[in-house]
Parts: structure tokens; C-alpha cells; sequence
């Protein structure tokens, strides 16, 4: 019987078969538990209800009441798909499985949070719904369309960051309910810091200011893409991502 | 091709693992026994490179675990104590995934090594059912299926047959006994007669020291203070008792009432079998029986194992 292993990628390198294993399955149970469903359901009630009430009461076109609100929701919901990614295999003792995989731990974080991403950018990406409703109810010349996509993408990426920030407290023990909260705190202090830095004095403001969520979502909602609000986001992922391989790399749990 | 040097492990000031060595050949199945605590699971996840080592090294198929242990662990398949589970997943699709995160990327080939081993571990009826629905035994053939989904050299098992009833214990021994021919196998185990059967070679480790290492019979040898041989002879009893007291070598014997034979008792290490043949043979008094005592495992294991 012959066993066709794909070549073994040198250390260092992703397990790209691998990643692509762990995505696949996250996703998957995603879908295969009501997970998926719930969440889903109340992202496109709620957003649905942000969206609907301003077009019809005021008359006003624009995504403006998603993007003071959806960063909160967000800060509830990417916990909740995040919280069983690690504690559950944690608790199974599957993870000890995955360890002793040939992965590194990076694969095995990897693959768990593009699985994630996954669903995260479905989510968000069924917002494009809600710009084409706008697109027809306005006149087209009245539509920004910079602002539009500068919205979606700020929320994918506000997720996205959140998204790292959660699997990296579902790798700090057995227990889902503690990363969710855990995930959710800290979520919440970047969202609610952004709101807080104009009342703080000059220097502290401006460093208040960066670490919050706020103005690099109000940029990209002006339909701004300046690349020091991407580093932002991409070094939340990449800093939660960093500690929750170190976290798992030292074995206790 | 396990091999383990100066291996040692510390929790905290607690020496968990401590400088243990073995040089486990090709094709050996050896029976890794222990009370419990004695740092059985440990030393596995130090030889998987699962856990860092304080002290030495291990090497896998000559590899060096620590310095390679993603080569390492494609030769190895590896089953952690307790026989974790993904228990959403039903059967085949467990062994999937367990093929896929292994690198059989290849649809057709992964397929057909998910039937061989279905079909090697006895899975078959279970296919359909969901992983968490499992009955204990059938969950430990997953456990062990998934472990060889890519067809491993060396398999390294804690503890597959915990838990299982007698009958169960015995299947999974038969399907580790057939695993074995091509592998080389460590096989952590609370049942002794599990390994008096299936095993080549037993190391006993306690409170994190190896305090045995050799096959069943070199150990109750070494164990034992004296060597007693049953004789059963068809003859005239005190002329039989007379002859085999003058054996050279019999010390003493003792006459065993209930099943009407003799025990000749010499030093440790004698073998008198030969001279009472010869005995038997001269005064034309047939063997009935002959039997060298030996020290059961469970007494070995005992007589090392137990702290003061
Ligand atoms: N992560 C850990 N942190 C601290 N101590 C640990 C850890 N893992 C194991 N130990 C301790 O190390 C010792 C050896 O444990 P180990 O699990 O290796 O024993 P074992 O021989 O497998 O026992 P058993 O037969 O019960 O499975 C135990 O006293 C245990 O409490
Ligand atoms: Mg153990």
C-alpha cells in the first residue's frame, strides 16, 4: 500500500496541508453546530435593525450607525466563535494530538484562526447587502463609495483583530466561559479607549488615541486607507497570534 | 531506534523523569510499566518532543527529537494517555482528518489507507457512527487507527488497553500483536499479562528511575533468590526423592502433597532440567511433568515498585 505523504516543508515554513486541515474543520463545526446560525443571526438582526431604522425614520443613507455600534457587537460576538478554538482541545485533550502532529505550533493557531476569518468575513461581507439597498435608494451621485468600502473593510479588520485577541485567551486554560470573557474585556477596552481620548491631556490623548479602535475606524470609514491604520490591525493580529504560540510553546495548562 | 540518554524532566523542584536510558531495536515491542505517578506519560511526551527536556537527549529513528521533531514525528504515531478524541466527527471522517493533517493530501490514497485501517482495527460496523457515541473499546481501535493512519515505524502508546473489559483487552492486544510485525513499538500498560504476552522486553520505571529492563524471563531470573523446579516422576516416591536429592546442584526438595511432585530448589541461575531427564531416563521412571518456577510479573513488579 502505498502512502503518498506531500513533502515535508522545512522548519519554519507553514503546513500549508495542514492550515488548510484545521481551517476546513473549524469552519465546518462552525456550520455543524448552531454556532454559526446564532451568530449570524443576530449580527444581520441587529446590523439589519442599525441599518433600516435611520433609512426609513431619517432618511439618511449611509452605514454611519453601523460603524459607531458593530465594533461592540463585534466585541460580543468574535469571543463567542473564538472561545472553544484552543480550551476546547485544551480540555479534550486533543490538543496533545494536534502537538504531536508534524506541525509547528503555528500551524495549528493558524489553521484554527483563518477558520475564523472564514466565517468572520462571510459575516461581513453579507453586509454588501445593505450598501446595494443603499445604492438603490439613493441617487447614485449621493452614494460615497470610498466610505462604503472603507466601512466594510474597517469592521472586517476591527474582527479580524478581535478574532486574535480571542484565540489567544482560549489558549490560556480549559475554560471556554473565562476566554470569552477575558476576550471580550480586553475588546472592549480597545473600543471604549478611542471614546475616552479626548478627555485625556495632550500626550497621553494622542497614545490613548492610537491604541484605541476609534480613529483608525473613522478613517477608514472616511474612506481614508492610510497605511498606519492597516499596521494598527495587522499588528494586533500578528502580536495575539505571536503570544498565543508562546503561550502554547510553553506547555501549561 | 528509540532511544533515550540522561533523560530527565523536572516539574518545579520535582524530578518527574530522572536519568533514564534505553535503546529500544527495530522491531522490539517493549512494555513500559510503572505505578502510578511513576512518569510513565511523561517520558512519552518527552520522546514525542510533545514537553521540553531539563537534561539529555532522545532519539527516534536516529533522529534527534529535540533538534528535529517534526522529522521525528512523521515516522511516529503517537497515542496520548486517555485516547483523546475529536467527538463531533463521525468515524471515517475522524481518520480524515487525522490523514489530511498528516499530509495525505492526495483524495484516492488517503481513502484507501482510511479502509486499511478500518478494516486492520476492526472498525467496520462502527462505520457512520458519531466519534462520541463510541462504545470505550471501539473508541480505543479509532484512537489506535487514527495513530497509524500514515504507517508509522514506531508507535508509542500509553495506556491502550485502560479501561477496556477482559474480552476488549484481548482484541486490542491481538491488533497491537499484528501491528508489530514492520514496527517498533512502546506500550505503556497497567495489565501484566498484557505484556507477559505480547511483549519482548519490560522496563519498569518508579518515581521517575528505571529500576528494571530485560525480557520477562531475564527478569525473574535476576529476581529470583533461588531456583525451584516442579518434577513429577512416575516411580517409587522415596527412591525418586533420594535420586533427585543427589543432583548436583539440588540443595533441597520439598515434596509438593497436592499435586504428588517434588520440588528441587538450587541456587539462582542452576538449571537441573537436564540431570533429571537423565535421572528419569536411567531408572526408567517416565516424566509426568516438569516445570521451572518462575516469578510471575505481577510479583516482580511488586517486589520493585513498592515504596517503603
Ligand atoms: N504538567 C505537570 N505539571 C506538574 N506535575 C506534573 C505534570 N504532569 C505530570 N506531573 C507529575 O509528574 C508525575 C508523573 O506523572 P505521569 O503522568 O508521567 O505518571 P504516569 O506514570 O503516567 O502515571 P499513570 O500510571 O497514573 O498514568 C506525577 O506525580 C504528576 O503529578
Ligand atoms: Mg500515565
Amino acid at each position: 500500500m502505498e502512502c503518498q505523504i506531500s513533502n515535508p516543508s522545512p522548519r519554519g515554513v507553514f503546513q500549508a496541508h495542514a492550515v488548510k486541515a484545521l481551517a476546513a474543520r473549524t469552519l465546518r463545526s462552525y456550520f455543524e453546530s448552531p454556532t454559526a446560525t446564532v451568530t449570524l443571526f443576530v449580527f444581520y438582526l441587529l446590523t439589519g435593525y442599525l441599518f433600516a431604522a435611520p433609512l426609513f425614520l431619517v432618511k439618511i443613507a449611509s452605514l454611519r450607525g453601523l460603524i459607531d455600534f458593530v465594533p461592540l457587537l463585534l466585541a460580543f460576538l468574535v469571543p463567542a466563535l473564538t472561545m472553544g478554538l484552543l480550551a476546547e482541545e485544551l480540555k479534550s485533550g486533543t490538543f496533545e494530538t494536534l502537538a504531536t502532529l508534524p506541525l509547528e505550533d503555528w500551524d495549528i493557531v493558524l489553521g484554527k484562526y483563518l477558520g475564523f476569518a472564514a466565517l468572520h468575513l462571510v459575516c461581513i461581507a453579507g453586509l454588501i447587502f445593505y450598501v446595494l439597498v443603499l445604492a438603490l435608494c439613493a441617487s447614485p451621485a449621493g452614494l460615497d463609495w470610498g466610505e462604503m468600502l472603507g466601512t466594510l473593510l474597517g469592521l472586517a479588520l476591527t474582527g479580524l483583530a478581535f478574532g486574535a485577541i480571542g484565540i489567544f485567551t482560549s489558549s490560556l486554560g480549559k475554560n471556554q466561559v473565562v476566554a470569552f470573557v477575558m476576550a471580550f474585556l480586553v475588546c472592549f477596552v480597545l473600543f471604549i479607549l478611542g471614546k475616552t481620548a479626548g478627555l485625556l491631556p495632550g500626550g497621553l490623548g494622542s497614545v490613548v488615541e492610537y491604541i484605541g479602535l476609534d480613529a483608525h475606524m473613522d478613517n477608514l470609514a472616511k474612506g481614508v486607507l492610510d497605511s498606519r491604520d492597516l499596521v494598527y490591525f495587522a499588528s494586533l493580529v500578528f502580536t495575539f497570534l505571536y503570544l498565543t504560540v508562546q503561550r502554547l510553546q510553553a506547555r501549561r495548562f | 531506534m528509540i532511544l533515550a540518554k540522561n533523560l530527565t524532566k523536572r516539574f518545579g523542584d520535582r524530578t518527574v523523569v530522572d536519568h533514564i536510558n534505553f535503546d529500544i531495536p527495530q522491531g522490539q515491542v517493549v512494555g513500559f510499566l510503572g505505578p502510578n505517578g511513576a512518569g510513565k506519560t511523561t517520558t512519552m511526551r518527552l520522546l514525542t518532543a510533545y514537553l521540553p527536556a531539563d537534561e539529555g537527549q532522545a532519539e527516534l529513528a536516529g533522529l534527534n527529537v529535540f533538534n528535529q521533531p517534526l522529522a521525528v514525528r512523521r515516522r511516529l504515531g503517537y497515542l496520548p494517555e486517555d485516547n483523546p478524541l475529536w467527538e463531533d466527527l463521525e468515524l471515517t471522517e475522524a481518520l480524515h482528518f487525522a490523514g489530511r493533517l498528516r499530509g495525505l493530501t492526495d483524495d484516492a490514497s488517503r481513502a484507501a489507507r482510511v479502509r486499511a485501517v478500518v478494516k486492520s482495527c476492526g472498525l467496520r460496523r462502527e462505520i457512520g457512527t458519531k466519534v462520541g457515541e463510541l462504545s470505550k473499546g471501539f473508541r480505543q481501535r479509532l484512537g489506535l487507527a487514527a495513530a497509524i493512519i500514515h504507517d508509522p515505524e514506531i508507535l508509542i502508546l500509553d495506556e491502550p488497553t485502560s479501561g477496556l473489559d477482559p474480552n476488549q483487552v484481548l482484541e486490542v492486544r491481538d491488533l497491537i500483536y499484528e501491528l508489530r510485525t514492520h514496527k517498533t513499538v512502546l506500550i505503556s500498560t497497567h495489565i501484566l499479562p498484557e505484556v507477559t504476552a505480547t511483549c519482548d522486553r519490560v522496563i519498569i520505571i518508579n518515581a521517575g528511575k528505571i529500576v528494571a529492563d530485560g525480557t520477562p524471563a531475564d527478569l525473574a531470573g535476576d529476581m529470583a533468590d533461588k531456583n525451584r523446579l516442579h518434577v513429577e516422576l512416575k516411580g517409587p516416591k522415596d527412591d525418586i526423592r533420594r535420586a533427585l536429592a543427589g543432583l548436583p546442584g539440588a540443595s533441597q526438595i520439598v515434596a509438593d502433597e497436592i499435586e504428588g511432585s517434588f520440588i528441587v530448589e538450587s541456587a539462582a541461575g542452576a538449571d537441573l532440567r537436564e540431570g533429571v531427564f537423565r535421572l528419569a531416563a536411567h531408572n526408567d521412571w517416565p516424566i509426568l511433568s516438569l516445570r521451572q518456577e518462575r516469578l510471575s510479573l505481577e510479583e516482580i513488579f511488586r517486589a520493585l515498585t513498592q515504596n517503603p
